[in-house]
């Protein structure tokens, strides 16, 4: 598979400067931008005030991702229509679970939930249905709308490396390198999850795309026994940082914003784009919340092209609406999962398909993980 | 070399590898704390003071303060109902000690997860969740084992015919308990006290799901700050309750009376 | 009712506010969720019969009771004699020693537990030490095994039994030591048939401490532990989160409980008979 992309370097290390310099770059382009919206958009100038005296709850992941979730979708939302949006997190599923079985209006109202928690919370009767006449679902990929919630940022799983332990452009590109400790010696890092972790083990063994689901669990575990005592698995996505900055592993598997964080920050980190996984987060709004309508135009702000663009500008998570890339930096497109060169090279991870199964397969992943 | 010199030699290796075994992660993270870096790295690349200026941050602060408003009262509290608990289950004869003293220790066993949603589930309809009031009762509870444990092995060894001496004498038993029982497990008391401190401080899965917007301990904030983020805010932070620790056992060294030894 | 309160004795209701917070507010709820090992999905003992055969839930079930075990014997090698030298000294000195053994309390576990990733990785603090002074050559696998959590753990642990055990142990009275020895007995056997014995309160306190709580560990052997050495919280807090099962979480939790009761009345049976002193 020829690959033009191979070559991009790396983002180069920048002064503390530079860094903020950009941001502030950033952050103002998209502060004009939403002015001009406001002004431009009659729509927004009619909200103001609408929902004054409402306030709803947004839970996200925390830290930078939240604070820019924050500053591109809830804080132009509560200027424009008057509501009072307070940020809670991080996202706990099981308190989720616990609130919704509670009854009445839960403490939490619109959260970024993952694609496996999407589906499985739907099962569950978590969330609440959406109103499409309030949120515009033709503004986002097909793929990522479905009844109870929408794709509020995508991202992937690349193959990911040292550049001290390999040199730039040298080191593992598919995921089949990634299991090839002799061309690529080290510890490589995976997630410990199951859930991508064997799609990424049946792509190593050859398996074509297309031909991915139904997963075929046996041949994933006897290809990821290969290479199990070479594994370092990660829980947190800040500890797949860590481990490439600090040398603990030389290759592994990293979602692209966090690459980019660590890349951007100075790390020696380099990503490839063969074969990313593509995944996508989902905004939902839990079933029993009283302030249902602003909720829902909430969610309809978050997908507008320049919530979407000042959040990935930001980031490199990138945006579902295809609109936003008219506004999208650059410099920072070569990293977003559905830049269209980088979708093209993606397989987009099932998470449908891992509902029912999600139990039945745990079980082997145990038994797996323990022997 | 006499036998009684090489255990002390050995006692005494023991004891200064513990000293280490304690300060080595700590002396790390203050280092750290002082990066001019973006990571968690060590050695750190400079000398900065960019991180205890991110401190500086109203949901740093806020939650901080949050902490020390719920260890308190929660550590306060579970000492007193501790201390009360362990002099109940003293006495023989009490029926369904084993059962009793079962129920008290059973937060240590539940499992957190299990905890946090049994809390959840019962301050809903009190209107506890998401405030001060809920975190300290839920620390409370979780801090009373550590109490009674720690409690009832001070009482195993109070010399229970000074006690029955005084009571002989004609001293009421609040009398008795205050100048007789109460100085020998005074130093059990106060660790009962500093072991809840600390359990309350560092409590995180039951604090995130009896947590909301308004009542955030510093622990829910650190574990919201290190799934995203890898940098040395954290030390930083770490480093300022360190140094605080230090002034309060330092000041306690200064002015304190010294422990009562007995015999 | 009014039987009971006849019954109780006026130090019984020094007990009561305890008893009664921790029954309605926490034994109560958790009661009507371990309920859910035999109700969740349907009624019956399904949850108790996978675990049982399932192998998994028994593999994951003695990890958790054997890191448990031996982090509590090493605590214990480790904690006595610093509890020893803590309770022989006096005054400030004494005062300095319980200071660093209480300074792991106030950095918090999840600090503590990034700083031993970067002490313990093959290019960490302690691996480049001994590179360094040449007493090994290749570095060491201090993380991401029970090696790592072991280290993690017993520091984490032992102010835990250092402090009860440093209570009981400053209350031995000398004089029964000085006793032995003029009866003859040499140092050690004074130490091991006089002293010890005398300790055992502050030791069954303190490993009781210790281990209970060690079972209840997840974030530690999360991020720093094996794969193979998963504990039982980490299965049920994936299982809850994300699968959203109660049912076997709560059997396991059952199981716990029922397990920690019974080593609890074990370990009472075998202590009883050296338990001093009379009671009121």
């Amino acid at each position: 598979m020829k690959d033009e992309m191979d070559n991009v370097p790396p983002v180069r290390v920048r002064s503390e400067d530079a860094v903020a310099s950009i941001h502030r770059r950033r952050v103002l382009q998209g502060v004009g931008a939403l002015a001009a919206s406001a002004l431009l958009n009659p729509l927004a100038r009619a909200q103001a005030g609408r929902f004054d005296g409402k306030q709803l709850v947004y839970v996200s992941w925390g830290g930078v991702y939240q604070d820019f979730q924050k500053k591109s979708y809830c804080d132009p939302f509560a200027k424009e229509t008057g509501a009072r949006i307070i940020q809670d997190g991080p996202v706990n599923e099981a308190k989720i679970r616990s609130m919704v079985a509670a009854g009445g209006n839960p403490d939490w109202n619109v959260i970024d939930v993952t694609d496996t928690f999407l589906f499985n919370g739907t099962a569950h009767n978590l969330f609440e249905k959406l109103d499409f006449s309030i949120v515009n679902k033709s503004m986002v990929e097909p793929a990522y709308v479905t009844d109870y919630g929408i794709g509020t940022c995508a991202w992937s799983y690349n193959v990911a490396y040292n550049t001290k332990a390999f040199g730039v452009g040298k080191g593992p590109k598919t995921w089949a390198d990634l299991f090839d400790v002799k061309r690529f010696p080290g510890k490589r890092m995976f997630r410990n999850r199951v859930y991508a972790t064997l799609e990424i083990a049946l792509l190593a063994d050859g398996v074509e795309p297309s031909k991915l689901y139904p997963l075929d669990v046996n041949r994933a575990l006897k290809k990821l026994d290969t290479i199990k005592d070479h594994i370092t698995w990660w829980t947190t996505p800040s500890q797949s940082q860590q481990l490439i900055v600090d040398g603990a592993v030389s290759c592994g598997v990293i979602q692209n914003g966090r690459a980019y964080d660590a890349s951007r920050k100075g790390a020696p980190i380099a990503i490839e784009w063969a074969q990313n996984l593509q995944s996508v987060d989902y905004l939902v709004i839990l079933k029993g919340t009283k302030n249902l309508d602003v909720a829902m135009h909430l969610v309809n702000r978050s997908i507008q092209p320049d919530a979407q663009a000042m959040f990935s500008n930001n980031t490199a998570y990138s945006p579902v609406n295809p609109a936003a890339f008219s506004r999208i930096d650059k410099a920072i497109s070569p990293w977003l999962a559905t830049q269209k060169d980088n979708v093209a090279k993606g397989v987009i991870l099932n998470a449908a398909w891992w509902q029912d199964k999600l139990e039945a397969l745990d079980a082997s992943w145990n038994a797996w993980r323990l022997s | 070399m006499k036998p009684g010199c090489i255990w002390r030699t050995l006692r005494g290796a023991v004891c200064l590898f513990v000293a280490l075994y304690m300060l080595v992660p700590i002396a790390i993270v203050v280092v750290i704390s002082f990066s001019s870096g973006q990571f968690l790295s060590f050695p750190p690349p400079g000398f900065s003071l960019q991180w205890y200026r991110a401190l500086n941050d109203p949901a740093w602060t806020s939650s901080l303060a949050t902490s020390v408003e719920v260890m308190i009262p929660a550590a306060l509290l579970s000492t007193c109902l501790g201390l009360g608990a362990a002099l109940m289950l003293q006495r023989e004869g009490l029926p369904g000690a084993p059962l009793i003293r079962g129920v008290l220790l059973s937060p240590l066993v539940i499992p957190v997860i299990i905890t946090g949603a049994a809390f959840y589930s019962v301050f809903r309809p009190l209107g506890l969740h998401g405030t001060i009031l809920g975190l300290i009762v839920a620390h409370t509870v979780l801090c009373i084992p550590y109490a009674l444990t720690t409690i009832t092995s001070s009482l195993a060894m109070v010399d229970w015919r000074i006690a029955q001496a005084s009571a002989s004498l004609g001293a009421r038993p609040f009398t008795t308990f205050r100048r007789v029982t109460f100085p020998s497990i005074s130093s059990g008391v106060i660790s009962s006290f500093l072991f809840s401190l600390v359990v309350s401080f560092d409590e995180v899965v039951v604090s995130m799901f009896v947590s909301g917007p308004d009542a955030r301990p510093v622990t829910v904030q650190m574990w919201s700050n290190i799934r995203g983020d890898v940098d040395p805010t954290i030390a930083a932070l770490a480093s300022v309750l360190f140094v605080f620790a230090l002034l309060i056992l330092l000041l306690e060294a200064i002015f304190g009376r010294g422990e009562a030894t007995e015999q | 009712m009014a039987a009971v309160v006849r019954l109780m004795r006026r130090s019984d209701w020094l007990g009561v506010p305890a008893v009664l917070l921790v029954l309605g507010m926490f034994a109560w709820p958790v009661v009507s969720f371990l309920a859910k090992s035999v109700t969740d999905p349907h009624v019956g003992l399904q949850n108790f019969v996978s675990v049982a055969t399932d192998s998994v839930y028994a593999k994951v079930l003695s990890n958790t009771v054997v890191i448990s075990a031996t982090t509590t014997i090493f605590t214990l090698l480790l904690g006595y004699p610093v509890a020893y030298t803590i309770a022989r000294a006096s005054g400030r000195r004494r005062r300095l020693m319980i200071f660093v053994v209480l300074i792991p309390f106030w950095t918090s576990l999840l600090v503590r537990t990034f700083s031993w990733m970067i002490l313990l990785q093959p290019h960490g603090v302690i691996n480049s030490l001994l590179l360094a002074s040449g007493l090994i050559e290749h570095p060491l696998e201090l993380i991401f095994n029970r090696t790592g959590l072991f280290i993690a753990m017993v520091q984490m642990q032992l102010p835990f039994l250092i402090f009860p055990l440093f209570n009981v142990l400053s209350k031995i009275d000398d004089a029964y030591m000085r006793a032995s020895a003029n009866l003859g007995a040499s140092p050690f056997t004074t130490f091991w048939r006089v002293y010890f014995p005398l300790s055992m309160p502050g030791i069954v306190a303190g490993s009781m401490l210790v281990f209970v709580t060690s079972l209840g560990y997840f974030v530690t052997p999360a991020l720093l532990g094996g794969l193979r050495d998963m504990m039982v919280a980490q299965l049920i807090d994936e299982q809850v989160a994300d699968i959203g099962t109660w049912g076997v979480p709560a059997a396991l939790s059952v199981i716990l409980l029922c397990g920690t009761a019974m080593i609890f009345l074990i370990i009472k049976r075998a202590t009883g008979a050296t338990r001093k002193g009379a009671r009121r």
